[in-house]
């Protein structure tokens, strides 16, 4: 029981940094109707800067989120300008290619800068950890829990509670009907765009403290980011929450209690029974004409 | 339509010159070894098929300097012989197809008169296979999974003491030589799913289990695998006085950084890939690092043949410091001496003399005595190497020692 109860921990812990990534990812198919087949990548690509940051002038890691975040804001809206406004009439498809070769792109370039190898960010607090009633929590991967959820709070207010939270609903809703509505949705979904990889930006700041990277790191990240977008169901921010937090605890369970073997495996099973009772995902809705 | 002609015309002629501009680099490239001041007669040519692209491009760099290194020395020396030595490299793209071609280039195309090995045992299969049908010899530094000796190849001799999975052997007869009452009672074995560490780990737990060490928790996890919170949550749990574990890099440092947040240091720590990284105690902060062992065929301070010469020259020449000379780089400088070694005591460095004269006896290199089976699998054993005062030192066995194992002390945070 203790066992079960230690991976719970670590689990959900970690879960909340899966669920920041995906986040982004969810926020971007929205307003552009394209898998950010580069979210994993910009995580990567941050966790590269923070590590920068750290050791060459001494930043904190979670500080530097505050420079990554509107740097990453800026990025991209830049990567919406640039690539995916002039493709936006040609097919989703299109701008997933894009996406995916710009992600092969970057990891060229920090392969270039930071060599292959293994990277980990270490501050002086990486290794701490509180005991609690007998079960260890990771200082570090608490605080990523909780910027995970501020991250995350402030996302779902300004989606609900402000006027370009009420466009980007919109413009994920129904594109056309927001633009006879006078919603300017190129600009919304350049919006949409900086805050999905912003929400990269900050995950990876913290990201390099809990795990060693490199950049071939972006295709384990990926592959579970596109299996909680799938479970989560890709529009629903709720969906994408649950399913990164069940994603984090299925896998942590099954390795620490069964064998790490069967630990992508056993997700692999809770993401197909799920589709064969929800085909939309957990909390995805069926679009109107579906088959 | 014509300016469209015109266009395509340029364009080609532009290709054509970026193409003839790269081959003409990559002719002054391959031909660029160091000078000799005495050396006379036609150059001796060796072959080497290096990855200086694709995903084996940064960990043959370091081999690559070594195979430099040693013909810069040996043609400052004089050459061999008194022939210049010109390494002819070119790139496989770290692809088992490619090499193949390379190596059939090199040989028939080129005519070089020896060839030495490329970087890893997945190139050096199909590699070894091509030098054993023209007859020659195939001196390679890094090639030591199973599958190469598999091929029973009598030309190919692997320019380390041990073979990939008997070097955990050293570490399991250190614990076996320890006294009774302070050998660890129970030890745990993760591992990595990987041919190399998976025999590794293998092989030492058999020989502990049947020592009577009992076995409280073992497991392999896929060998991408960075989150290894809950292998250490089980590890912690089981609560063992010895880890054995079957890592390449980052997994120890995840391994570790698990323990530290545990707060659980067993008695003894192994990991079979990891601590040997120069970069190791940065990564598990430098007090975590103390008293964690692994082992290795070459560390900067070896009392071998032509160590201190070859650590003087690699500094001198690529800069940095004694330790953080990659072992690669010593592996395929050692290449290099065992042809020195032949031209020593057999006056001419022919395939059918290399590989007659390696078979017999033993041969002093940067990287210890070595000798061959029939099969070119070493003869010889890997050192236990530990980090002892922020050093990564050889502690076992004692003859290759250059201090006492240290008890692992409690984690530092």
């Amino acid at each position: 029981m203790h066992l079960f109860v230690q991976a719970t921990i670590v689990g959900i812990l970690f879960g909340g940094v899966y669920a920041l990534i995906a986040s982004g990812q969810a926020i971007i198919f929205g307003v552009t109707r394209t898998v950010n087949f580069a979210q994993a990548i910009f995580t990567i690509l941050c966790a590269y800067l923070s590590y920068t940051l750290f050791t060459d002038f001494g930043i904190d890691p979670f500080l530097s989120i505050l420079v990554l975040v509107p740097a990453m804001f800026a990025f991209g809206i830049g990567i919406y300008v640039l690539l995916l406004r002039r493709l936006s009439r040609s097919g989703a498809e299109l701008g997933l290619l894009v996406l995916y070769g710009l992600g092969i792109g970057i990891q060229g370039v920090l392969d270039f800068v930071y060599k292959t190898n293994n990277r980990v960010i270490t501050p002086g607090y990486a290794n701490n950890s509180w005991t609690v009633a007998g079960y260890q929590i990771p200082e570090v991967r608490f605080f990523a829990f909780l910027l995970a959820v501020a991250v995350l709070g402030t996302l779902q207010l300004i989606r609900q509670r402000t006027k370009l939270g009420r466009a980007l609903r919109a413009t994920t809703q129904n594109p056309v009907a927001s633009r006879l509505l006078g919603v300017d949705v190129e600009r919304i979904s350049a919006i949409g765009m900086g805050l999905g990889v912003a929400a990269a930006g900050a995950a990876g700041g913290v990201f390099g403290m809990i795990l060693p990277f490199n950049g071939n790191t972006q295709y384990d990240l990926l592959s579970k980011l596109l299996s909680i977008a799938v479970l989560g169901g890709l529009l629903s921010m709720p969906g994408t929450i649950v399913a990164a937090v069940i994603l984090g605890v299925v896998e942590s369970v099954v390795a620490a209690t069964i064998s790490p073997d069967w630990s992508a495996f056993s997700f692999l099973v809770v993401l197909f029974a799920v589709l064969i009772i929800r085909p939309q995902g957990l909390f995805g809705r069926r679009l109107r004409g579906a088959l | 339509m014509v300016s469209n002609v015109a266009r395509s015309g340029w364009a080609a002629l532009a290709c054509l010159a970026a193409a003839l501009s790269l081959a003409a680099c990559s002719t002054s490239a391959t031909n660029s070894s160091a000078g000799s001041k005495t050396a006379s007669g036609p150059p001796l040519v060796i072959g080497v098929s290096m990855s200086l692209s694709g995903d084996f491009a940064t960990l043959a760099n370091p081999a690559l300097k070594g195979y430099k290194l040693w013909a810069s020395t040996v043609n400052a020396k004089g050459g061999l012989l008194g022939r210049k030595v010109s390494l002819k490299i070119v790139d496989d793209a770290s692809n088992p197809t490619q090499v193949v071609t390379n190596y059939e280039n090199l040989i028939t195309a080129d005519r070089v008169n020896l060839v030495f090995g490329p970087f890893s045992s997945l190139l050096t299969v199909p590699a070894a296979t091509i030098a054993k049908r023209f007859g020659y010899a195939f001196i390679e530094p890094s090639g030591g999974a199973p599958q190469v000796f598999a091929l029973h190849l009598h030309n190919l001799f692997l320019a380390q003491p041990a073979p990939i999975v008997s070097s955990g052997d050293a570490f399991a007869n250190y614990i076996l030589s320890l006294p009774t009452a302070q050998r660890p009672r129970t030890a745990a074995y993760p591992s990595a799913d990987d041919p190399f560490t998976q025999a590794i780990v293998g092989e030492i737990r058999q020989r502990l289990q049947a020592a009577g060490i009992k076995t409280v928790y073992s497991t392999t996890y896929a060998a991408e695998t960075v989150d290894l919170s809950p292998v250490v949550t089980r590890l912690v749990a089981a609560k063992p006085d010895l880890l054995v574990s079957g890592t390449g890099g980052a997994d120890a440092v995840a391994e570790v950084k698990g323990m530290v947040q545990a707060h659980f240091t067993p008695k003894f720590v192994f990991f079979t890939g990891g601590p040997n990284d120069p970069t190791f105690p940065a990564q598990v902060g430098p007090a975590n690092a103390e008293g964690i062992f692994s082992t290795g065929d070459w560390f900067p301070q070896a009392k071998t043949a032509g160590n201190a010469a070859f650590e003087k020259a690699y500094v001198a020449k690529y800069g940095g410091t004694a330790a953080r000379i990659d072992p690669a780089a010593a592996e395929a400088f050692a290449c290099g001496q065992l042809l020195e070694l032949v031209a020593q005591r057999y006056g001419k460095v022919d395939n059918a003399t290399i590989i007659s004269a390696l078979h017999h006896g033993t041969w002093p290199t940067v990287e210890g005595n070595l000798s061959w089976n029939a099969d070119g699998s070493p003869r010889g054993s890997d050192i236990v190497v530990q980090w002892v005062h922020g050093q990564l030192l050889p502690v076992y066995p004692t003859a290759q020692a250059l201090t006492k194992p240290i008890a692992k002390p409690a984690w530092a945070g």
